[in-house]
Protein backbone atom coordinates (compact mmCIF):
# COMPACT_ATOMS: atom_id res chain seq x y z
CA UNK A 1 0.00 0.00 0.00
CA UNK A 2 1.35 3.41 -0.89
CA UNK A 3 0.70 6.50 1.11
CA UNK A 4 0.25 9.68 -0.89
CA UNK A 5 2.40 12.64 0.08
CA UNK A 6 0.46 15.43 1.71
CA UNK A 7 -0.89 18.13 -0.58
CA UNK A 8 -0.06 21.49 0.92
CA UNK A 9 -1.91 24.75 0.46
CA UNK A 10 -0.58 27.97 1.96
CA UNK A 11 -2.25 31.33 2.35
CA UNK A 12 -0.87 34.55 3.82
CA UNK A 13 -3.30 37.20 4.95
CA UNK A 14 -2.65 40.68 6.29
CA UNK A 15 -3.07 40.60 10.07
CA UNK A 16 -6.23 42.71 9.88
CA UNK A 17 -9.83 41.87 10.91
CA UNK A 18 -11.31 42.24 7.43
CA UNK A 19 -9.05 39.46 6.09
CA UNK A 20 -10.20 36.85 8.60
CA UNK A 21 -13.20 36.18 6.36
CA UNK A 22 -10.87 35.55 3.42
CA UNK A 23 -9.15 32.83 5.45
CA UNK A 24 -12.53 31.37 6.43
CA UNK A 25 -13.67 31.27 2.80
CA UNK A 26 -10.47 29.53 1.73
CA UNK A 27 -10.89 26.93 4.48
CA UNK A 28 -14.50 26.34 3.39
CA UNK A 29 -13.53 25.88 -0.24
CA UNK A 30 -10.77 23.41 0.58
CA UNK A 31 -12.83 21.43 3.08
CA UNK A 32 -15.75 21.17 0.62
CA UNK A 33 -13.32 19.96 -2.04
CA UNK A 34 -12.31 17.15 0.32
CA UNK A 35 -15.89 15.92 0.66
CA UNK A 36 -16.35 16.87 4.29
CA UNK A 37 -20.05 17.12 5.10
CA UNK A 38 -21.62 20.58 5.19
CA UNK A 39 -21.61 20.59 9.00
CA UNK A 40 -17.93 19.66 9.14
CA UNK A 41 -17.07 22.30 6.53
CA UNK A 42 -18.77 24.89 8.76
CA UNK A 43 -16.87 23.56 11.81
CA UNK A 44 -13.58 23.94 9.94
CA UNK A 45 -14.57 27.45 8.86
CA UNK A 46 -15.35 28.36 12.46
CA UNK A 47 -12.07 26.93 13.77
CA UNK A 48 -10.01 28.79 11.16
CA UNK A 49 -11.93 31.99 11.91
CA UNK A 50 -11.24 31.62 15.63
CA UNK A 51 -7.53 30.93 15.16
CA UNK A 52 -7.14 33.92 12.82
CA UNK A 53 -9.15 36.13 15.16
CA UNK A 54 -6.76 35.23 17.98
CA UNK A 55 -3.82 36.19 15.78
CA UNK A 56 -5.47 39.47 14.79
CA UNK A 57 -6.76 40.51 18.20
CA UNK A 58 -4.21 39.25 20.68
CA UNK A 59 -0.94 40.14 19.04
CA UNK A 60 0.59 43.57 19.44
CA UNK A 61 0.09 45.56 16.24
CA UNK A 62 3.78 46.19 15.70
CA UNK A 63 4.72 42.55 16.32
CA UNK A 64 3.89 41.15 12.89
CA UNK A 65 1.95 42.10 9.79
CA UNK A 66 0.85 38.75 8.41
CA UNK A 67 -0.79 35.51 9.40
CA UNK A 68 0.24 32.33 7.62
CA UNK A 69 -2.23 29.50 7.12
CA UNK A 70 -0.84 26.14 6.12
CA UNK A 71 -3.29 23.42 5.10
CA UNK A 72 -1.97 19.85 4.73
CA UNK A 73 -4.26 17.35 3.07
CA UNK A 74 -3.53 13.75 3.96
CA UNK A 75 -5.46 10.61 3.13
CA UNK A 76 -7.12 10.48 6.51
CA UNK A 77 -7.06 14.06 7.74
CA UNK A 78 -6.85 17.76 7.11
CA UNK A 79 -4.27 19.54 9.22
CA UNK A 80 -4.38 23.31 9.51
CA UNK A 81 -1.71 25.50 11.05
CA UNK A 82 -2.34 29.18 11.75
CA UNK A 83 0.96 30.90 12.44
CA UNK A 84 1.78 34.42 13.55
CA UNK A 85 5.10 35.85 14.59
CA UNK A 86 3.81 37.91 17.47
CA UNK A 87 4.93 37.87 21.06
CA UNK A 88 3.25 34.53 21.89
CA UNK A 89 1.11 33.87 24.98
CA UNK A 90 0.68 31.37 27.75
CA UNK A 91 -1.29 28.79 25.78
CA UNK A 92 -1.47 26.25 28.58
CA UNK A 93 -3.09 28.79 30.89
CA UNK A 94 -5.67 29.66 28.22
CA UNK A 95 -6.38 25.99 27.42
CA UNK A 96 -6.81 25.30 31.14
CA UNK A 97 -9.50 27.98 31.25
CA UNK A 98 -7.45 30.39 33.36
CA UNK A 99 -7.29 33.15 30.75
CA UNK A 100 -8.14 36.74 31.53
CA UNK A 101 -11.04 38.27 29.63
CA UNK A 102 -10.01 39.19 26.09
CA UNK A 103 -7.10 36.77 26.06
CA UNK A 104 -8.62 34.47 23.43
CA UNK A 105 -9.82 31.74 25.76
CA UNK A 106 -13.27 31.48 24.20
CA UNK A 107 -11.79 31.04 20.73
CA UNK A 108 -9.55 28.15 21.74
CA UNK A 109 -12.46 26.60 23.63
CA UNK A 110 -14.51 26.70 20.43
CA UNK A 111 -11.70 25.23 18.32
CA UNK A 112 -11.21 22.41 20.79
CA UNK A 113 -14.93 21.60 20.62
CA UNK A 114 -15.27 21.54 16.83
CA UNK A 115 -11.96 20.01 15.73
CA UNK A 116 -10.59 16.53 16.47
CA UNK A 117 -7.19 17.73 17.69
CA UNK A 118 -5.79 21.06 18.86
CA UNK A 119 -2.25 21.93 19.77
CA UNK A 120 -0.87 25.39 20.46
CA UNK A 121 2.86 26.02 20.29
CA UNK A 122 4.10 29.41 21.31
CA UNK A 123 6.95 31.16 22.95
CA UNK A 124 8.01 34.62 23.93
CA UNK A 125 9.20 36.42 20.83
CA UNK A 126 8.79 33.50 18.42
CA UNK A 127 5.07 33.72 17.84
CA UNK A 128 2.24 31.24 17.94
CA UNK A 129 1.26 28.20 15.90
CA UNK A 130 -2.26 26.89 16.36
CA UNK A 131 -2.39 23.42 14.85
CA UNK A 132 -5.76 21.79 14.27
CA UNK A 133 -6.73 18.44 12.80
CA UNK A 134 -9.99 17.18 11.33
CA UNK A 135 -10.17 13.54 10.34
CA UNK A 136 -11.79 12.61 7.06
CA UNK A 137 -14.50 9.95 6.97
CA UNK A 138 -13.04 6.53 6.35
CA UNK A 139 -14.60 4.67 3.41
CA UNK B 1 -13.85 45.18 2.22
CA UNK B 2 -15.72 43.93 5.25
CA UNK B 3 -17.77 40.99 6.43
CA UNK B 4 -21.34 41.39 5.14
CA UNK B 5 -23.70 42.40 7.93
CA UNK B 6 -26.83 44.55 8.09
CA UNK B 7 -27.58 46.16 11.45
CA UNK B 8 -31.05 47.50 12.19
CA UNK B 9 -31.22 49.13 15.63
CA UNK B 10 -34.58 50.37 16.91
CA UNK B 11 -35.62 52.12 20.10
CA UNK B 12 -39.16 50.90 20.82
CA UNK B 13 -39.65 53.26 23.74
CA UNK B 14 -40.18 52.52 27.45
CA UNK B 15 -36.53 51.51 27.76
CA UNK B 16 -36.78 48.65 25.26
CA UNK B 17 -34.66 48.33 22.11
CA UNK B 18 -34.12 45.75 19.39
CA UNK B 19 -31.10 45.09 17.23
CA UNK B 20 -31.75 42.92 14.18
CA UNK B 21 -28.67 41.48 12.54
CA UNK B 22 -28.49 39.90 9.10
CA UNK B 23 -25.38 38.25 7.72
CA UNK B 24 -22.13 37.24 9.42
CA UNK B 25 -20.81 38.50 12.75
CA UNK B 26 -17.05 38.28 13.13
CA UNK B 27 -14.06 40.24 14.36
CA UNK B 28 -14.34 42.69 11.44
CA UNK B 29 -17.78 44.00 12.28
CA UNK B 30 -18.39 43.48 16.00
CA UNK B 31 -17.28 47.10 16.66
CA UNK B 32 -20.18 48.37 14.49
CA UNK B 33 -22.71 46.19 16.32
CA UNK B 34 -21.32 47.35 19.67
CA UNK B 35 -21.54 51.00 18.59
CA UNK B 36 -25.15 50.59 17.43
CA UNK B 37 -26.08 48.97 20.74
CA UNK B 38 -24.27 51.58 22.80
CA UNK B 39 -26.13 54.35 20.96
CA UNK B 40 -29.42 52.73 21.99
CA UNK B 41 -28.22 52.34 25.58
CA UNK B 42 -27.06 55.96 25.68
CA UNK B 43 -30.53 56.93 24.48
CA UNK B 44 -32.17 55.22 27.44
CA UNK B 45 -32.60 51.59 26.40
CA UNK B 46 -32.26 49.29 29.41
CA UNK B 47 -33.63 46.06 27.97
CA UNK B 48 -32.09 45.13 24.65
CA UNK B 49 -33.27 42.29 22.42
CA UNK B 50 -30.73 40.99 19.90
CA UNK B 51 -32.50 39.23 17.04
CA UNK B 52 -30.13 36.67 15.48
CA UNK B 53 -32.71 34.95 13.27
CA UNK B 54 -30.84 35.95 10.09
CA UNK B 55 -27.29 35.52 11.37
CA UNK B 56 -25.60 32.79 9.33
CA UNK B 57 -22.25 32.90 11.10
CA UNK B 58 -21.02 34.12 14.45
CA UNK B 59 -17.76 33.45 16.26
CA UNK B 60 -16.39 34.10 19.72
CA UNK B 61 -15.73 37.77 18.96
CA UNK B 62 -19.51 38.14 18.54
CA UNK B 63 -20.05 36.32 21.82
CA UNK B 64 -17.50 38.55 23.54
CA UNK B 65 -19.29 41.62 22.21
CA UNK B 66 -22.62 40.34 23.58
CA UNK B 67 -21.08 39.65 26.98
CA UNK B 68 -19.70 43.21 27.02
CA UNK B 69 -23.16 44.59 26.27
CA UNK B 70 -24.68 42.39 28.98
CA UNK B 71 -22.26 43.82 31.54
CA UNK B 72 -23.02 47.35 30.42
CA UNK B 73 -26.79 46.80 30.65
CA UNK B 74 -26.51 45.15 34.05
CA UNK B 75 -24.86 48.30 35.40
CA UNK B 76 -28.24 49.99 34.99
CA UNK B 77 -30.27 46.94 36.04
CA UNK B 78 -31.03 46.23 32.41
CA UNK B 79 -31.06 42.99 30.46
CA UNK B 80 -29.74 41.60 27.20
CA UNK B 81 -32.03 39.04 25.61
CA UNK B 82 -30.78 36.95 22.70
CA UNK B 83 -33.49 35.81 20.31
CA UNK B 84 -33.79 33.26 17.51
CA UNK B 85 -30.21 32.02 17.43
CA UNK B 86 -29.91 29.48 14.61
CA UNK B 87 -28.61 25.98 15.48
CA UNK B 88 -24.96 26.65 14.64
CA UNK B 89 -24.95 29.92 16.59
CA UNK B 90 -26.84 28.32 19.46
CA UNK B 91 -24.19 25.59 19.58
CA UNK B 92 -21.57 28.29 20.09
CA UNK B 93 -23.39 29.46 23.22
CA UNK B 94 -23.51 25.86 24.45
CA UNK B 95 -19.82 25.15 23.77
CA UNK B 96 -18.76 28.22 25.72
CA UNK B 97 -21.36 27.83 28.46
CA UNK B 98 -22.67 31.32 27.79
CA UNK B 99 -26.26 30.11 27.46
CA UNK B 100 -26.19 30.09 31.29
CA UNK B 101 -25.59 33.84 31.50
CA UNK B 102 -27.26 35.01 28.29
CA UNK B 103 -30.86 33.81 28.10
CA UNK B 104 -31.83 32.52 24.66
CA UNK B 105 -35.37 33.02 23.39
CA UNK B 106 -37.04 31.18 20.51
CA UNK B 107 -37.89 34.40 18.69
CA UNK B 108 -37.92 38.16 19.10
CA UNK B 109 -41.60 38.18 20.10
CA UNK B 110 -40.90 35.88 23.05
CA UNK B 111 -37.99 38.06 24.15
CA UNK B 112 -40.04 41.25 23.83
CA UNK B 113 -42.89 39.69 25.79
CA UNK B 114 -40.38 38.94 28.56
CA UNK B 115 -39.70 42.67 28.90
CA UNK B 116 -43.36 43.65 28.78
CA UNK B 117 -43.84 44.46 25.09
Amino acid sequence: MTTAAPANVELRIPRRPEYVRVARMAACALAAQLDFTFDLVKDIELAVGEACTNAVEHVAKEACSEVLLRFSVLEDRLTIEVIDHGQGFDAQRVLNGDAEEGEGGLGLQVIRAVMDELDVQCGQGVGTCVRMVKYRARS
Amino acid sequence: MTTPLTIDAKDLGDGVGVIELEGEVDVANTPQVREAALRLISGGVKNLVTDLSRVEYMDSSGLGMLVGLLKRLKESDGRLLVAAAQPRVKRLFEITGLEKVLPLYDDASAALKEVGR
